[in-house]
């Protein structure tokens, strides 16, 4: 086990079971430190992230999705000061896209973040999606579990502004919010199948716009209810501070449902199957990637499917199983 | 797909009172084109503020933009609360409208470098490139 964290701009080495141990204490700095470790799959992750595990499991995750623009940042932002005045303690992951061409960013959500400022009861990080699909980044939500571990009341998860399939974050929060605004559509927009079906909470934000009743209306009729918990439909105008209290007051709601029903053990454990079948895979795939890079075997194996001698399919179960070339 | 790789990150802030961000704008674009993850804060931000974005964000390095005037007094700040807070390796650029006989005096309080108007972005990339290499 390598102890040092690679110095990643000259600073000082901490160790992983140091930053733990500051983690533990509410060391922010220590939090951000171990979420890069995480991002960047530096190897000290998988040692930090199994000391981290032990101390999780308290906080209420909950997910925001919707279309970009339509308010997230904004809405968060209003519930991170609701939140507080009820003398919680808040983070929040907010993701962003990653450049396909340049592999660059610009995060963007914490402008609209900006009032909660140095309040130590907050803490805010922006992650870029690094070229993962569906909404989110690979290490949202080990990166969830650190602030978890930071003493965490309850953690916001902002996706990237989603567009009609991005539904993964539903299978990770505890309560998931999906976000609409007036004027985007009429009654067949909300009949569609992909986010209008995994909301647990949804808001009608930018209500000052007016006509938000049509959408309220579309969005009660189609409502599909999940663990038998019917959706609740929130009106707000985030940048009045409208509708904030129920919005907050509907999450609080269906946390306490998911606690007295044992819901939230139940998606505890379809959670937990996605995430070891998730890491198996990518245990897998990294071996693939290791074998590839082992030359001559594989070299042989390319030039035989080349050749017909070998389909490629059972090229690829020796790949992987060279001793048992009749594995399935 | 580009893979999960080390990624230099960079906190672009904008201290003080003056709403002037078109430049601040700029350099976030050419860092994220130069393939950094940039976080941009905003406008109106205290030192305290963006010193607080930097530890939670773990930026390599922060770019303040400053129009105002006020750079001599709100630079340095960011600088002296990072050392305080334990995240004196946390390197500060400077840039904006600032006088030629200003920059030494910065450079003296701890910002590694000014950038004043007509500066090549090249030269900034180039500058936040060396800092993400822990230089």
């Amino acid at each position: 086990m390598r102890e040092a964290v690679p110095a990643r701009k000259g600073a000082a080495h901490d160790s992983v079971s140091d930053l733990v141990d500051d983690l533990l204490a509410g060391n922010k700095r220590a939090a951000a430190k171990l979420i890069s470790l995480i991002e960047d799959d530096e190897p000290e992750a998988t040692d930090a992230l199994a000391r981290i595990f032990p101390h999780t499991g308290r906080a209420h995750v909950v997910g925001f999705t919707g279309p970009p623009g339509v308010g997230k940042s904004s809405l968060i932002n209003r519930l991170v000061r609701k939140y507080r005045s009820r003398d919680r303690k808040v983070g929040v992951v907010a993701v962003d896209p990653t450049s396909p061409y340049t592999g660059g960013a610009v995060l963007g959500d914490r402008i609209r973040m900006a009032d909660t400022g140095v309040d130590p009861g907050v803490f805010i990080r922006s992650m870029a999606t690094r070229g993962h699909a569906g909404g989110l980044a690979l290490a949202t939500f080990d990166a969830v579990r650190v602030l978890d571990a930071l003493g965490m009341d309850i953690v916001f998860v902002e996706t990237v502004g989603a567009g009609q399939s991005e539904v993964e974050i539903a299978t990770r929060a505890h309560t998931t919010v999906v976000v609409e605004m007036p004027m985007t559509g009429d009654a067949v927009q909300t009949m569609k199948a992909g986010i209008l079906e995994i909301g647990d909470v949804y808001v009608v934000n930018k209500a000052d716009l007016g006509n938000e009743d049509v959408l309220v209306a579309n969005l009660k009729f189609q409502l599909t209810a999940r663990d038998g918990w019917i959706p609740s439909v929130i009106r707000t105008a985030a940048t009045e501070g409208r509708g904030i209290d129920e919005l907050a007051d509907a999450l609080d709601r269906h946390a306490a449902y998911l606690d007295q029903t044992g819901f939230r053990a139940k998606r505890e454990v379809a959670r937990a199957r996605l995430e070891i079948l998730e890491n198996a895979q990518r245990l897998l795939s990294r071996r693939v990637a290791n074998r590839s890079r082992m030359g001559r075997a594989f070299d042989a194996l390319a030039e035989d499917v080349a050749a017909r001698r070998l389909d490629p399919h059972a090229a690829a179960r020796k790949l992987l199983w060279p001793t048992r070339p009749r594995e399935k | 797909m580009i893979p999960i790789a080390k990624k230099i990150r960079v906190l672009i802030a904008k201290p003080g009172l003056d709403g002037h961000d078109r430049g601040a704008k700029v350099v976030a674009r050419a860092l994220r084109d130069a393939g950094m993850e940039v976080i941009y804060t905003g406008l109106r931000q205290t030192p305290e503020d963006i010193v607080e974005a930097a530890i939670q964000e773990d930026v390599d390095a922060i770019g303040l933009s400053c129009l105002s005037g006020a750079h001599m007094t709100l630079f340095p700040e960011v600088v002296k609360l990072l050392k305080k807070r334990k995240s004196g390796d946390i390197l500060v650029a400077g840039g904006g409208i600032i006088p030629e006989e200003d920059v030494p005096k910065l450079k003296k309080a701890g910002i590694k470098v000014v950038f004043g108007p007509g500066t090549p972005l090249r030269d900034i990339v180039a500058f936040f490139e060396t800092a993400g290499k822990g230089a």
